[in-house]
């Protein structure tokens, strides 16, 4: 089994476990043909296009009319995303293309209307208002200004902090915030495009089904409507002759699905297109997700930090300083002192405070490798030594790529040089990178086991999660027997 | 002296154990989480137990915890708890138990020997023994800052010292002055504070604790 996972920008994650498309291209090409009218496929596609024509119909009939003015335009906005919804979730229960949903009806438009003793001051107040995320536009006849999205009280905050003294001359009313933010509402002008456009694919989609599947029918059995007295209807003078309508049946039979899958690959484009979150809105949501996951690794990673000192160099520091007191302690004893005794304490502190600066200096370097300073080469090489199984090394690596890039780059190649040593089995790896116009590839090959998976909470999910907050992406190609190759690429500047 | 020593990291349960050894004590058992720490008081009745804050399985506050368990379970059981930082919050929650025998230190300590020694023999009679840096902790993190204002530069020491589980000699050493002069001083603080004097030295410091803390 082959996996990948592609991370690109405004993309989310893909992972897909292709076996299943392996499987069918197995099959032969006329057997598939074959068996189309047959599958799973077909009947829930021809069920798709017999549903998906009434839900078309019934918002093209509800979206004309309301096409007449901007106030029938924000009224039908709700019904019409209502409409959109429900074609998104046909289209995921029967085709299983599942689009996230649009962000809901946008905040409230808040337009005010301020005057201002002079332009001076209303060019004042407008900084003050795009500074706060608001919208201002400065009036051209008079002194004053139109605001939107800031609410009266911070509209008076500002002005008040900005010692410009303002007159209302409008504030923000109902109608105007419900208008304003759904008779330009993107998410339903996109469905109505989309039901615009529907409409004549799904009557397509009926005249084909009508066409293949009842005349597919009607021709295979036409000998049988012949001996009801159909047969003259159609110029068929005799039985015998009727048969000649039956390889005709059999071809709209077997074309039917396929004209069907067409056309509701179209749809599925449609879809994706206009009734999905958007560009912008798909970016966003790319961003905040791997902005959360950039804010929870740091911490992760800062956690592990303190962990690793907390257990290990601050145990050892305290555990030398009691070994050195107890020892201090001896030589300050009246008497005979033991000074075996206190040599062993002195040798174990000693040993100990040696320790203790060897889990320094790996703490150290897994937070920042110093050899890195030198460029991504000199610190891969450095890697490539450290490596349990033999690593062949190949660079090109010309300018810098951006220090956080090479950081990350060697991180990502450290997580898979470690992997090779620990799950592959493998005797030999090789280390690339490249670095060629903005991007910046790093791959590794080995000739282990293979069957490497990202799966949840393990190293190479960690590292997908990484590489996808600068919008880089990792692919992986393990197929079970080996070799696998993982490539990580990344923008050289982010 | 009877000691159980509960501490995650190996090395420092080694130093300890060898340290409160060579000092002529009985480390009765050294366990490394707070499960075991229960099961060890249950079974030994040790005069002391010596408690690490941070232990398995969360690494968060499973010490502080089952010392609380052990104070309910066993009063007679003097209580050291040894941390890498100062938290106040822990330390005003094992105060809040009152009833003496308790002491909280940073692991820091252990290094002066003869200090760290003389802690766990205050703790094991029933008295106080707080890391200086708790005290300033508590001390800081009180709100009720008016009333400590009215205190002298002098009297704030002396209170820091009190609270630390400090004799009232013992006072008197560190500022080389009478152990009269320190008395004064003392009751000083308690009618500024509103605190009426008493005679049990770890009581007038839990006394002194709860309030800055309550407040």
């Amino acid at each position: 089994m082959k996996t990948q996972t592609r991370v690109a920008s405004g993309q989310p994650t893909v992972i897909t476990y292709d076996n299943q498309v392996m499987a069918e291209s197995a099959s032969s090409p006329l057997r598939r043909v074959i068996e189309a009218p047959f599958t799973r496929r077909a009947w829930t596609e021809l069920g798709y296009t017999l549903a998906s024509f009434w839900l078309a119909l019934a918002a093209v009939v509800l979206i004309i009319p309301m096409l007449l003015n901007g106030v029938l335009w924000a009224a039908s906005a709700g019904p019409v995303r209502w409409f959109a919804r429900l074609a998104r979730i046909l289209a995921r229960e029967l085709l299983g293309e599942d689009i996230p949903a649009p962000p809901p009806i946008g905040p409230a438009l808040l337009r005010t209307k301020v005057a201002t003793p002079d332009a001076a001051s209303a060019a004042t107040l407008a900084g003050a208002a795009v500074a706060a995320g608001g919208k201002a536009r400065p009036w051209e006849t008079k002194p004053g200004l139109t605001l939107k999205k800031l609410p009266l009280e911070r509209i008076e905050e500002l002005a008040a902090a900005t010692a410009v003294s303002i007159t209302i001359e409008q504030p923000p009313n109902a109608f105007g915030n419900w208008y304003g933010t759904r008779a330009f509402d993107p998410v339903a002008w996109r469905a109505r495009s989309y039901f615009g456009l529907k409409l004549p694919l799904a009557v397509l989609g009926l005249a084909v089904i009508a066409a293949c599947w009842l005349g597919g029918l009607f021709c295979l059995t036409f000998p049988a409507w012949w001996t009801l007295g159909l047969g003259t209807a159609f110029g068929m003078p005799s039985l015998a002759s009727s048969f000649a309508f039956l390889p005709l049946g059999l071809a709209l039979l077997l074309a039917g699905p396929w004209l069907t899958h067409g056309l509701i690959e179209g749809d599925r484009w449609l879809i994706r297109g206009l009734l999905g979150p958007g560009l912008a809105a798909a970016r966003i949501s790319v961003l905040e997700q791997t902005r959360a996951h950039a804010v929870d690794d740091s911490a992760a990673r800062l956690r592990g930090i303190e962990r690793d000192l907390h257990d290990g160099t601050q145990a050892q520091l305290v555990a030398v300083a009691m070994k050195l007191g107890l020892a201090q302690e001896k030589l300050a004893e009246t008497g005979e002192v033991d000074l075996a005794r206190v040599a062993q304490l002195v040798t174990d502190a000693h040993q100990g405070a040696l320790e203790a600066i060897a889990d320094l200096r790996i703490l150290a370097r897994g937070i920042h490798p110093p050899v890195l300073d030198n460029g991504l080469a000199d610190a891969l090489a450095t890697l490539a030594n450290r490596s349990a199984v033999p690593v062949e090394l190949v660079t090109d690596i010309p300018g810098r790529p951006s220090a956080a890039i090479e950081t990350i780059a060697y991180f990502s190649a450290a997580e898979l040089l470690t992997n090779v040593a620990r799950h592959s089995r493998a005797r030999h790896a090789t280390l690339e990178a490249v670095h060629v116009t903005g991007l910046l590839r790093v791959r590794v090959t080995d000739d282990g086991a293979g069957g490497a998976q990202p799966v949840t909470g393990g190293g190479l999910r960690g590292l997908a999660e990484r590489v996808r907050t600068v919008d880089g992406r990792i692919e992986v190609d393990s197929p079970v027997g080996g070799p696998t190759t993982v490539t990580v690429e990344l923008p050289s500047h982010a | 002296m009877r000691i159980v020593i509960a501490e995650d990291s190996a090395v420092i349960r080694a130093g300890l154990t060898e340290l409160l050894t060579d000092r002529g004590h009985q480390i009765v058992a050294a366990v490394g989480d707070a499960d075991a720490l229960l099961a060890a008081v249950a079974a030994e009745e040790p005069d002391v137990a010596i408690v690490d804050v941070r232990m398995p399985p969360d690494h968060t506050d499973e010490g502080l915890r089952a010392a609380i368990a052990i104070r309910r379970a066993h009063p007679g059981t003097g209580i050291l708890v040894f941390s890498q930082y100062v938290e106040t919050r822990y330390a005003a929650d094992l105060l809040r138990m009152g009833s003496g025998g308790i002491g909280y230190l940073l692991k820091d300590r252990v290094a002066n020997v003869a200090e760290f020694a003389d802690a766990i023999a205050r703790v094991a009679a029933g008295g106080t023994a707080l890391d200086p840096e708790v005290v300033t902790g508590l001390l800081t993190a009180t709100r009720h800052t008016a009333v400590l204002d009215a205190l002298t530069p002098r009297e704030r020491d002396v209170l820091a010292l009190m609270a630390e589980g400090r004799s009232n000699g013992a006072i008197a050493d560190r500022f080389a002055v009478s152990e009269r002069a320190v008395e004064k001083h003392i009751s000083n603080i308690f009618a500024k504070l509103g605190l009426p004097p008493s005679d049990s030295d770890h009581r007038r410091v839990l006394a002194v604790l709860a309030f800055l803390n309550e407040r």
